[in-house]
């Protein structure tokens, strides 16, 4: 009998060994099947670069503080996460082609909207073509959700709830001021932000006697700061990204032109434009942003508190966590309270838990109206004060009373 | 009164326009290759003179002069052992290789530096200088009047340099040169060089003036193509003037038309230069 089984050992081994192999291959097939994989189309190259360095920061910290935990919780059991990026070189069409190679090709689950509202309703037609369920980060005007499509969701409340209590804090602080000038970078969301401005201005009785929109990329606004000067008006109004912002604050102060108010859309959310506009030229500027990170809100996320989302994210890359870092992370949480709710990752199903969610996240509660918006909280505004950033509304979290700059 | 300030913001702005765009007319029209990497050296520059600010307290006007050796090195380098071989290739194939040469440089600086935008503060500010009710700042000033030094210092070098005389030889006819016994290879790698260290000079400038970031070098790289149309190619007047007439334009475009069609109008500019004087302004193929 020994004799017998000694003549089989070869015989044996060889088909223990292919039985593990094919165990393996087994236990990777089913680990591969189970992982949500999320699709994000971002502009990794070209001007928008360093908009996409962030989100991609805000993504992954999600997706590797969700897998450090288990993976997200689908009915009995959790599914790992995984992000697919695609570039589309900061060019609009392309966005929409890399979403369409996202939902085709890479066969993703779930799709997060590419950078900014221009690029969202672009590659919006999208998500109803092939019901793929899309959250959008960082589209905030409404004209994005008005076309009835019931797979787009945005977690950015309307631009008009970032004008409307600046107007509010300014007018009440100085009933005098009348007079505003505009100056927007000619793109989709400064664009926006700017009409809604005008709207929101006009509303308390402030007239617009300065409205001037630059060109992408332009490195000299001299000529136009010249003119709003001579205009003379009571608040200035700026809409554009970080670098326009700095450049425009910069020049500004070169030309002396300055007013009892100035506003920057969005810049001075960020911890570097006090940097790069130093600390005289960031001063009492004001702005408005989604998300702060002196916000205290408690959460039911993987995070726990606005605070314990900061503490993880310095702890990962060592700065301060921006406004457009938290809207990428607050997507990925979002879509993993819809999915734990629905119990599924099934598209529809998922679908109607977001329609009817109500999250509490670090970044606020989030629930969203028929048109798919975020109506769920109040964006905090915030005025550069000594140096370092104050939230002055809304009142539950404010740090500071707004100044004046004459003060 | 506005006009006045305005033609002042378009000329010191036309100067900086002039620096950034003669490196990459003597590139040009020496080596025939339209270097695509110029923007990212500009760049480049706009980091070292940051850098040094910041780490040593180093002012950007010596950061200019510190900045001549390595550029110098470094462009000398690069065209001596990577661009010298596709010298004799057709266009395409350098308008290629410099373009791998500007993707490599521009992802090499977002991995080191990141793509926040970073302006070189100057503690304490400058200010501005007065002159009636015409303001201009002192730091654009100042940067004004090294541009136009460094671009009359190129002008004196290819003049009155043996090796000036040398690169413009080259330029006029390579043959001929090297049959006049000029090493035409390594005048390729100098003129390179040359136009290198006037990128990496303009870069630490424009960190005093313009925020920066490792994206901003196609927009450099276009305001000096379109430089190197209006004012004439292989020209350092012609430089000069481009810059200028491109300053001015771009200034009163955006008084008259609105400063978002500030930019168009200058492209439109140059579209009517390449069918109605192709040679540019001040442009003589060969000659200084």
């Amino acid at each position: 009998m020994q004799e017998h089984l000694k003549n089989r050992i070869p015989q044996l081994s060889v088909t223990f060994f292919v039985a593990l192999a094919a165990m393996l291959w087994t236990s990777a097939t089913t680990l591969a099947q189970d992982k949500i994989v999320f699709g994000a189309p971002l502009p990794i190259t070209g001007g928008l670069s360093p908009e996409a360095a962030k989100a991609q920061q805000g993504y992954e910290i999600w997706a590797e503080t969700v897998n450090a935990k288990g993976g997200i919780k689908v009915g009995d059991k959790r599914m790992m996460v995984e992000i697919e990026y695609v570039d589309y070189q900061s060019s609009t069409p392309k966005a929409v082609q890399a979403a369409e190679q996202l939902i085709t090709q890479k066969k993703v689950n779930f799709l997060f909207a590419p950078f900014g509202s221009g690029a969202t309703k672009a590659s919006s037609t999208l998500a109803a073509k092939y019901k793929m369920v899309t959250l959008a980060p960082t589209a905030s005007s409404p004209q994005v959700y008005d076309k009835g499509n019931k797979y787009l969701f945005g977690i950015y409340t309307p631009n008009e709830t970032l004008t409307i209590p600046l107007v509010n804090i300014v007018t009440k602080k100085d009933a005098n001021l009348k007079t505003m000038a505009i100056l927007a970078r000619n793109d989709f969301f400064p664009l926006a932000m700017a009409k809604q401005m005008k709207q929101s201005a006009s509303a308390k009785g402030i007239k617009v006697i300065f409205d001037e929109k630059f060109a992408i990329n332009t490195l000299d606004h001299s000529a136009t700061l010249t003119q709003m000067k001579a205009a003379d008006p009571d608040w200035i109004f700026v809409t554009g990204y970080i670098n326009d912002n700095v450049l425009i604050r910069k020049q500004m102060l070169d030309q002396k032109v300055t007013a009892p108010v100035v506003t920057m859309m969005t810049g001075p959310s960020y911890p570097e434009f006090i940097t790069a506009a130093g600390r005289e030229g960031a001063e009492n500027v004001t702005g408005a942003a989604w998300w702060h990170p002196a916000l205290q809100y408690k959460s039911d996320d993987v995070f726990g508190s606005t605070q314990g989302y900061v503490e993880a994210f310095k702890k990962k890359y060592g700065v301060v966590p921006d406004y457009g870092h938290a809207s990428h992370t607050a997507v990925g949480v979002v879509f993993q309270a819809a999915i734990e709710k629905a119990g599924s990752i099934d598209p529809e199903k998922v679908r109607d838990a977001l329609a009817t969610l109500n999250a509490k996240t670090f970044h606020g509660p989030i629930s969203f109206s028929e048109t798919g918006q975020a109506n769920s909280y109040e964006p905090p505004v915030f005025q550069i004060q000594d140096g370092e950033t104050r939230i002055i509304f809304p009142d539950v979290v404010k740090q500071s009373e707004f100044r004046l700059n004459k003060e | 009164m506005i006009y006045v300030q305005v033609l002042a913001n378009g000329i010191v702005l036309g100067c900086l326009y002039a620096l950034i765009a003669s490196g990459f007319s003597l590139v040009w029209s020496v080596l025939n290759i339209i270097n695509l990497v110029h923007g990212s050296l500009i760049v480049l520059g706009a980091y070292l003179a940051w850098g040094l600010h910041n780490s040593f307290g180093v002012e950007p006007w010596w950061s200019l002069l510190i900045a001549i050796p390595p550029f110098f090195l470094l462009g000398y380098l690069l065209q001596r052992f990577v661009i010298n071989r596709v010298m004799s290739a057709p266009v395409l194939v350098t308008l290629t290789l410099t373009f791998g040469l500007e993707l490599i440089a521009s992802n090499v600086m977002l991995y080191f530096f990141t793509a926040d935008y970073r302006r070189l503060l100057l503690q304490p500010s400058l200010g501005s200088v007065e002159f009636g009710s015409v303001i201009i700042p002192a730091d654009r000033l100042g940067a004004t009047v090294l541009a136009l030094l460094m671009t009359i210092a190129l002008y004196v070098l290819l003049r009155q340099s043996r090796i000036g005389r040398a690169i413009v030889a080259v330029r006029v006819d390579s043959e001929a040169a090297k049959l006049m016994g000029v090493n035409v290879p390594n005048i390729y790698a100098v003129a390179f060089g040359i136009g290198t260290v006037m990128a990496g000079c303009a870069g630490t400038l424009m960190a005093v003036v313009f925020p920066f970031s490792p994206v901003v070098s196609t927009t450099f790289l276009g305001k000096a193509f379109v430089v190197c149309v209006l004012g004439g190619l292989g020209s350092v007047p012609g430089a000069i003037v481009g810059g200028l007439v491109l300053g001015i334009t771009e200034s009163f475009g955006s008084l008259f038309f609105g400063a978002e069609y500030a930019v168009t109008l200058a492209f439109s500019l140059l579209i009517v230069f390449l069918v109605v004087r192709p040679q540019g302004i001040l442009g003589r193929w060969g000659f200084e």
